[in-house]
């Protein structure tokens, strides 16, 4: 239990603790948002496809999550553009973006001169080497999704319902829908930092369905998501202390056994409900 | 005078590459009520979102001699995703058009008249709930109002009827009726024979249209036109046929 205390004195799971509060926050958001409009297919295109601009920044020599949201970014609007437009079958075209960005990740990294960066970081993200200035990305980077869903909220659910009827009632349906997609695609960078490529997903669905259990409330799932993605994160990183395991595979672990021993006593609550109702 | 609220003049549209409709000519008057039938694949959608501005033209033009009419739409079943979650409230509230668009929340009054027609819809009760757990007619009644509480000066309903029961319909029709007396009317439906009572006159859509100014249609007629109906018949009522109505 000392161990537990002592660990947060060091600085580095101070901020490992902050990184995965403000992950889980803007995963809440971006989250619900696909989960709800069933794209997370669109996610994973969107995360995979910025693997590409981490191997080509390294390769040029520039910070690597700026070439991700670049990537990410591009992908995001692209694959908006194909959905809009119909013409090339959506789904094939996502799994293009996903495997071709892998390919020119690994293509950039192999070919850069010299050292060859720890891969493993971005694939599974290194949530105890976050610094400052990520940190203060991550926030700002909240705060302005937060104002964007506070003051767009009518438009934004319309549109991701039913943007046909959105559409006659005079609302710019496209440009809500791209506007999106780069709150998506820059959501899921930032996230990257934390628990890396392979691993970023489950923060963006998890903590969501997990919420879904307690209400069907757009609105109200994005805070219960966010609250499930802080207990579940949290109680990874301890337990990546504790037991000395990788922390976002630790924190992913403890998001799905959250999410079953929760669905867990909901089967068993509505058992017992439904065996009470018969007696009676 | 009476001017139309919108004409189409050989208008074509499809998607893609692929024609749906072809040259289509209809005006829509602000005290009609049209039955809009026709096969599956005919084009009666496309033809509802060409009036609606969700189609690209590919020939022929929509024009709004009184301006583009405030519309109020009720999709087909299978565009609502049950599984979203939406609640009742919100989903009506969607018909509302915010005044800022940079603040787009709805005013005071709004707010009003959407508890008013919630709770004239008796859906005042259901409001907080997820759209998931109404019953078919109680969506297809949100959905209603959510195309009705901008006072549409035309509303379009795409088979309204489908996954309620046989009541439901009856009252549906009951209120369509009535509001007819205060907006057009378009209800696209594959089943002539529920709607000619309560519509004006027909629309016939299999790639092309074809317009009856009745609502009743003689079996010859339609062998002859090739509308594409299977059951007809309120008795032998005179059908006017209009000259546009050529086939080929």
């Amino acid at each position: 239990m000392t161990d537990l205390i002592q660990v947060f004195e060091y600085q580095f799971f101070r901020h490992a603790l902050a990184a995965a509060v403000l992950t889980s926050v803007l995963a809440a958001m971006a989250g619900t948002y696909i989960v709800s409009r069933r794209i997370v297919f669109i996610g994973g295109g969107i995360t995979h496809a910025s693997f590409g601009g981490i191997g080509l920044a390294y390769y040029l020599g520039m910070n690597p999550f700026a070439g991700a949201a670049v990537f990410g970014i591009l992908t995001a609007l692209g694959i908006e553009w194909i959905s809009q437009k119909g013409k090339i079958r959506e789904d094939s075209a996502i799994a293009m973006l996903w495997s071709f960005g892998m390919a020119l990740g690994i293509i950039f990294v192999f070919i850069t001169p010299g050292y060859t960066p720890n891969l493993m970081s971005f694939l599974f993200g290194s949530i105890l080497s976050v610094g400052r200035v990520d940190l203060q990305l991550m926030l700002a980077f909240s705060l302005v999704v937060i104002l964007l869903f506070v003051v767009f909220f009518r438009p934004v659910l319309s549109t991701a319902f039913d943007p046909e009827f959105a559409k006659t009632k005079g609302i710019p349906v496209a440009r809500f829908r791209y506007l999106m997609s780069v709150v998506i695609a820059i959501s899921i960078v930032l996230s990257i930092r934390t628990v890396g490529i392979i691993l970023v997903l489950s923060m963006f669905t998890i903590p969501q369905i997990t919420a879904m259990l307690f209400t069907r409330n757009f609105a109200r799932i994005i805070p219960v998501a966010a609250l499930w993605g802080i207990t579940g994160s949290v109680a990874g990183l301890m337990a990546a202390y504790l037991l000395d395991i990788p922390a976002a595979a630790a924190i992913i672990f403890m998001l799905t056994i959250q999410f079953l021993i929760i669905k867990g006593v909901f089967i068993t609550l509505n058992n017992l409900r439904r065996k009470g109702a018969r007696r009676r | 005078m009476n001017k139309p609220l919108v004409i189409l003049e050989k208008m074509s549209t499809g998607y893609f590459s692929e024609t749906v409709l072809k040259e289509v000519d209809l005006e829509i008057f602000p005290d009609d009520f049209i039955g809009v039938i026709g096969p599956n694949g005919g084009g009666k959608t496309t033809l509802i979102k060409a009036i609606l501005g969700l189609q690209r033209l590919f020939s022929g033009k929509i024009s709004f001699p009184r301006g583009r009419p405030n519309t109020g739409y009720l999709p087909q079943a299978s565009q609502i995703d049950r599984g979203f979650p939406i609640t009742v409230k919100e989903l009506v509230s969607a018909g509302l058009k915010s005044s800022n668009p940079l603040f787009p929340h709805l005013s005071p009054k709004q707010r009003r008249k959407l508890n008013a027609m919630l709770e004239e819809a008796g859906l005042a009760g259901l409001a907080g709930k997820p759209i998931g757990e109404l019953s078919g007619g109680q969506l297809q009644k949100a959905l209603l109002c959510r195309a009705l509480i901008d006072d549409p000066q035309l509303l379009i309903l795409d088979e309204p009827n489908t996954h309620v029961d046989k009541q439901f319909e009856q009252e549906l029709y009951g209120w369509l009726g009535a509001l007819n007396k205060k907006m057009a009317i378009m209800l696209v439906s594959h089943d002539i024979g529920t709607i000619s009572p309560i519509v004006k006159t027909i629309a016939c859509v299999n790639g092309t249209l074809h317009y009856h100014p009745s609502n009743q249609l003689s079996e010859e007629v339609l062998k002859v036109y090739n509308c594409p109906v299977d059951v007809i018949a309120h008795g032998p009522i005179p059908h006017r046929v209009l000259k546009s109505h050529h086939h080929d």
